[in-house]
């Protein structure tokens, strides 16, 4: 393992941080001429809101500006307040156009979201770090975003709907899957479109409440993984990398023990996956921490974090500044040391080659 | 000290054509499988090791072995058992798993052909399992 990163200092990279613009106009004005017309709409939601709004209103503004839409708010409230060395931005929000019906609207929302990305964010501060979006409902635009955007300083990696209207290990999308392997960059997926646009819904029906809703994302984090898997993905692309964001972890155990126990015996069935499942996982794909599970004794989560071998697997998250956003140094117990390290930033330094 | 083999009668070779098996008990408690494999005999342990079904009575069967993504090498078709519970592939021939062959598997046992003067058996002879 490389220790780059202790010589430069690093202690703590969060890899789940929320920018948005102040006003939709900042993506606006990056669109083509006639899509200008349409404005920043986005998949309409099941209606189900959370009850205070899901971003912390002790993070909006002083002129009542959008929580996670001001870099110096972001530095001053995350960066500084608790020493971040890097900070891996997704606009989760505009990531939603992944399951608009119009692709050629959703690509272009999603270009212009990349350029606002690199000229507003990863400008304003050399800890901010940049997930590019694209659009999963059209690979091969996907790709070729991809390929525009590759090399950006300060990019690092590619995020997609953890939503989709097929799942993520078919064939469909595998212009997407080269295009990122040849950039280097991992696939990170994030929630947020469950049940919006296009998107499949969870497995039985509609959730009726924001709790409902939330509790269950982990359902589809759970199928993508399957997905990608058992569809050969992963066997196909050697070199791709996955990061599961906010998906929760806590399930991990239970799909890696029975798809490792099935594969036993259905193999055949997938020939493509000639090692125990579990092997591609640990290696290729890695899960942010937050919200962390928050078992009834630190010796469970303990437990948990053995399970999954987190000292290779568990990167540490905020998710600044939704609502149910994770302290640096109240969500986690006690951990041994070099575990700590490994969670709270040897595991990203090495994903994202910062170390 | 090693105990003497001791051979157990399975049937006429007449009775085990290509393709089938008989499954025999030792006297001692034990169970095994002998299986007819193209004109090889291969005798296996009726036992899984996994959670102990009798693997002897499994379909017997090809494999598909690693390939790309779409893509289905069927081969090695009769030489695999798969035990009748959770679908384990194994080599009738080494009685190893397809998944974990060197951890994973099932005893295998000598089988032979005699000449026997029985009044059922022809000049095929008697197949017969060393236990």
């Amino acid at each position: 393992m490389k220790d780059a990163g202790q010589d430069q200092g690093l202690s703590l990279i969060d890899c789940d941080v929320h920018c948005v613009p102040v006003q939709a106009e900042e993506i606006v004005e990056r669109l083509p001429t006639y899509f200008r017309t349409q404005g920043l709409v986005l998949p309409g939601g099941p209606g189900l809101p959370h009850p205070t709004g899901v971003r912390r209103v002790d993070a909006r503004g002083p002129k009542g500006e959008p929580a996670g839409s001001l870099p110096e708010m972001m530095r001053e409230q995350l960066l500084d307040a608790y020493g971040v060395d890097f900070a891996v931005l997704i606009e989760a929000k505009i990531l939603t156009v992944g399951v608009h019906p119009d692709t050629h609207f959703a690509n272009a929302i999603a270009s212009a979201h990349n350029d606002w990305l690199r000229e507003k964010w990863l400008a304003a501060d050399p800890r901010f770090l940049g997930s590019m979006i694209v659009n999963p409902l059209d690979p091969l635009a996907a790709a070729q975003e991809i390929r525009r955007v590759a090399g950006s300083e300060r990019i690092v990696q590619v995020a997609m709907t953890s939503a989709t209207r097929i799942p993520l290990g078919d064939r469909i999308y595998w212009p997407i899957y080269e295009a990122a392997c040849e950039a280097g960059y991992p696939i990170a997926l994030h929630p947020g479109a469950e049940g919006k646009g296009v998107a499949g819904q969870f497995s039985v029906g509609f959730p009726a409440s924001y709790l409902e809703w939330h509790t269950n994302l982990p359902q589809g984090f759970m199928a993508q993984l399957t997905s990608l898997l058992c569809r050969g993905a992963m066997s196909h692309f050697p070199d791709l990398k996955f990061v599961m964001v906010e998906g929760g972890f806590g399930w991990v155990p239970h799909l890696l023990w029975r798809l490792d126990k099935n594969w036993k015996g259905l193999r055949s069935t997938v020939p493509w996956l000639d090692r125990p499942p579990s092997d591609y996982v640990l290696e290729r794909v890695r899960f942010t921490s937050q919200p962390v599970e928050e078992p009834p004794s630190h010796e469970q989560l303990l437990q948990v974090l053995e399970m999954i071998h987190a000292e290779r697997t568990l990167m540490f998250s905020s998710d600044y500044p939704h609502w149910d956003n994770d302290s640096p140094l109240r969500a986690f117990p006690r951990l041994p040391a070099e575990l700590k390290e490994r969670i709270f930033w040897k595991n990203a330094a090495e994903l994202y080659g910062l170390a | 000290m090693m105990s003497e083999k001791r051979a157990i009668t399975v049937c006429p070779a007449s009775e085990l054509p290509p393709g089938e098996r008989k499954i025999v008990d030792t006297g001692d408690g034990r169970s095994i499988g002998v299986f007819n494999v193209k004109g090889k005999y291969y005798a296996l342990r009726n036992l899984c090791p996994h959670e102990g079904a009798e693997l002897c009575r499994g379909v017997v069967t090809g494999m598909n072995e690693p390939s790309g993504v779409g893509e289905y090498h069927w081969v090695r078709e009769g030489e695999i058992l798969r035990c009748p519970w959770h679908g384990w592939e194994f080599d009738i021939l080494t009685g190893r798993s397809i998944f974990n062959p060197n951890a994973v598997r099932v005893k295998t046992y000598e089988t032979t052909v005699v000449e026997s003067f029985a009044v059922n058996v022809d000049e095929g002879g008697m197949v017969v399992v060393m236990v």
